[in-house]
């Protein structure tokens, strides 16, 4: 994908220069390894600080939140999903937007690396399959395959669904994907073991409410947990509540999430929130036949009613 | 909410009219058992916070 | 100085006779990471750990800590009073801390003891414990500790300083609390204090020079406040930021709280749990207004305070101690190193940063 990096450059300042967009939302290389931070450029001068590989997992949707100006934006396959989630529900205007597509071989997971390795990583490289990670007595060769984030190992939809330019030819997409052996793994348990598993899941929960801010959905003036008037939610580290704080928030992307993994990335302590949403995911697809964000002229499930909607639960 | 650990059984919906009191009724009464003979509630429950 | 030898083979035999005065604490690690963790009977701190995924800081002040607690039942010889909750405040040690999260606490102190306020929790949990810190032998890259005031071998908050010399630990005695947990698990093996000196002076010196990151503060204290508080990059620095409060939590210096009430019934109790700046709920008036309300005024607000009001208001240094972990873990690799460095060159020629 490195490739990408000067058609980027090239497209970006070309849309700058000739004044079709105002800024141009995309990544500029992180200070540490495996970490890439979500950067604008104004000017056409400044598009050479526009990078992209395979650490560019957050969701740029996340950033188009009630702007006003028109914005060029690089969109990999998840973004634009929550680019379109975010056109249907009136966050921002398609008219706004430029959309650059990046199609997509998958962000790679650096906490899964950090796991393999023994001592500290200096440097990672990366050509088009694999990953070199350089430290201060070794060097490792690893297949990006075996290194990706889960939801990017899982995704069928790595080309972006919309857009306006395009960095490169679009990318095979990949078949015959398994994306839901976690949920059914969860859905097989009792009651009780799956209890269990969701207080052991959450027990290094610090309520930094990182995944809940790296999610493009969550747009909320107030959040559910900061409100006080009601209070929804105790504030303390009681289990109860930091439990709640993940089911409603797991609720609340119902119909909507993509699965981009932005929470699960963005958490400081590894926990994968992702079995809830992805539950949710799989209920859509199986009750409504319903992806999130594919086109942005159809009503998601959860806003329309249709006579034929599965009501098996009512008695 | 079953899917996060909440017995089946414990959470039902049902739709009825104002004009079906009879089934209302039939409804209260049938989840009424149904709760009572899954027992007491033991989870999600929050009497005081287990903070430090 | 005092400087005793403690022959490994005596370390677990040690911590065990110490665990009959002392909760002990100390780093564990937990699949993935390591935190600060009360340790079981004969369980042994992991001094493998390079630093823990959370601070310490929870060992003094926890994140949800309960403060007061009343009931109505009048069965309860005190009912109908807010009464304070009793806690263990008997003596604890905690084994194998880092300097800088040593040295946080003494940052930390400004605020909760101070001559116009004492904070009781924080001050008697602080007391209770005496702190056998572990030198830095192999200090991680986004280390920073040397340019924020401490370092690798930093002695300042510590009761004891541990390093690790083979077969042996080598123990600077720093405190009479020091001295006395020494007492208390039998390691009393003096060496020749001028020799070791030597040797832990050499290996101090390797570890320091190990340290491959920094940070340049040594404007901040003379700049214009408003002008700093005004500059353009405030935008850019903002822009990738997400609001969480990932960066204040994992802080060892962060010590924002708010007060809760929770009641049910007829009884209940009020408490306080970390809060953090980046939240918009954390400055949220009565009236509605908010005069943070934009994610550009929390994100200047943390490193303003960090960096700048701290500086001037304690004549300190810094409040951080360049222990990195808001570099490892920002979601969106906001690096407290490029913005100090923006800070610190504001208004110089050399405003753009390689960190």
């Amino acid at each position: 994908m490195l490739s990408y990096i000067d058609k980027i450059r090239e497209t970006s300042a070309r849309l700058l220069k000739d004044c079709s967009v105002e800024m141009v939302i995309g990544f500029r290389k992180g200070t540490v390894p495996m970490m890439n931070e979500p950067h604008f450029a104004k000017t056409a001068e400044a598009v050479d600080k526009l990078v992209w590989d395979s650490n560019c997992g957050i969701n740029l949707a996340n950033y188009l939140t009630n702007r006003q100006e028109k914005i060029g934006i690089i969109a990999k396959g998840c973004d634009s999903r929550n680019i379109v989630t975010h056109i249907i529900e009136n966050k921002i205007k398609r008219e706004q937007l430029i959309i650059i597509g990046v199609p997509c071989s998958g962000m790679i997971d650096k906490r899964k690396i950090n796991a393999m390795l023994d001592g500290e990583i200096n440097d990672v490289v990366e050509d088009e399959n694999n990953i070199t990670v350089k430290g201060n007595d070794f060097e490792k060769i690893l297949n990006k395959r075996d290194v990706l984030q889960q939801n990017c190992a899982v995704c069928i939809h790595r080309n972006p669904v919309i857009y306006d330019e395009l960095v490169a030819d679009l990318v095979e997409e990949q078949e015959g994907v398994d994306r839901y052996a976690d949920v059914r793994s969860i859905e097989a348990m009792s009651s009780e073991e799956k209890w269990k598993y969701f207080d052991d899941l959450l027990s290094n929960c610090i309520r930094c409410y990182a995944c809940r801010n790296a999610c493009p959905l969550c747009y909320c003036p107030t959040c559910f947990v900061d409100e006080s008037r009601p209070q929804w939610v105790g504030k303390s580290q009681d289990p109860t509540d930091v439990r709640t704080f993940h089911f409603l928030r797991a609720y609340h992307c119902a119909g909507r999430c993509t699965d981009c993994g932005a929470c699960e990335r963005a958490c400081p302590v590894g926990i994968n929130m992702r079995v809830f949403t992805k539950k949710l995911e799989k209920d859509c697809l199986e009750l409504f036949g319903w992806e999130a964000g594919m086109s942005a002229d159809v009503r998601p499930p959860l806003d329309t009613y249709k006579p034929g909607d599965p009501d098996d639960f009512i008695k | 909410m079953e899917h996060m650990g909440i017995e089946p059984g414990r959470l039902q919906f049902s739709w009825v009219s104002s004009a079906e009191s009879t089934k209302f009724v039939e409804v209260v009464k049938e989840v009424t058992e149904a709760i009572k003979a899954l027992g007491p509630n033991e989870h999600f429950l929050k009497t005081k916070a287990k903070v430090a | 100085m005092k400087i005793i030898k403690i022959d490994k083979k005596n370390w677990a035999s040690g911590l065990e006779d110490l665990a009959g005065s002392y909760r002990l604490f100390g780093p564990a690690k937990e699949e993935e990471f390591h935190n600060f963790k009360a340790l079981d009977q004969g369980v042994l701190p992991d001094l493998t750990c390079l630093n823990t995924r959370l601070s310490p800081k929870s060992l003094i002040y926890p994140q949800s800590e309960v403060m007061f607690e009343y009931s109505l039942d009048e069965s309860q010889e005190d009912h109908h009073i807010m009464k304070e909750v009793d806690k263990d405040y008997s003596p604890r040690a905690v084994i194998g801390i880092r300097p800088c999260d040593v040295k946080a606490f003494l940052l930390v102190r400004k605020n909760f003891d101070s001559p116009e306020y004492r904070d009781p929790y924080w001050i008697r949990a602080y007391e209770a414990t005496t702190f056998v810190g572990l030198a830095c032998e192999a200090p991680c890259n986004t280390c920073f500790c040397t340019t924020a005031g401490c370092g690798p071998y930093h002695e300042e908050g510590l009761d004891l300083l541990l390093m690790d010399a083979g077969d042996n630990f080598l123990v600077k005695v720093i405190t009479d609390k020091g001295e006395k947990l020494l007492a208390d698990a039998g390691w009393d093996t003096e060496v020749n204090t001028d020799e070791a000196a030597k040797q832990i002076e050499a290996k101090k010196q390797a570890a320091e020079a190990k340290i491959s990151s920094f940070v340049t503060a040594d404007r901040l204290k003379e700049m214009d406040t408003v002008e700093l508080y005004s500059a353009p990059f405030w935008e850019e620095v903002a822009f990738a930021c997400i609001n969480c409060g990932t960066c204040t939590y994992v802080c060892p210096t962060c010590w924002c709280f708010d007060i809760q009430d929770e009641n049910r019934g007829r009884s209940g109790m009020r408490m306080r749990n970390w809060d953090s700046c980046m939240y918009p709920l954390f400055t949220l008036h009565g009236s509605g207004h908010n005069p943070r309300d934009t994610k550009i005024q929390r994100v200047r607000q943390r490193f303003m305070h960090k960096l700048k009001y701290y500086v001037e208001k304690y004549d300190n240094g810094i409040q951080c101690v360049g222990c990195g972990r808001c570099v490892r873990l920002c979601p969106v690799n906001i690096d407290i190193r490029r913005v100090c460095y923006m800070m610190n060159s504001y208004g110089t020629s050399d405003n753009t940063c390689a960190a």
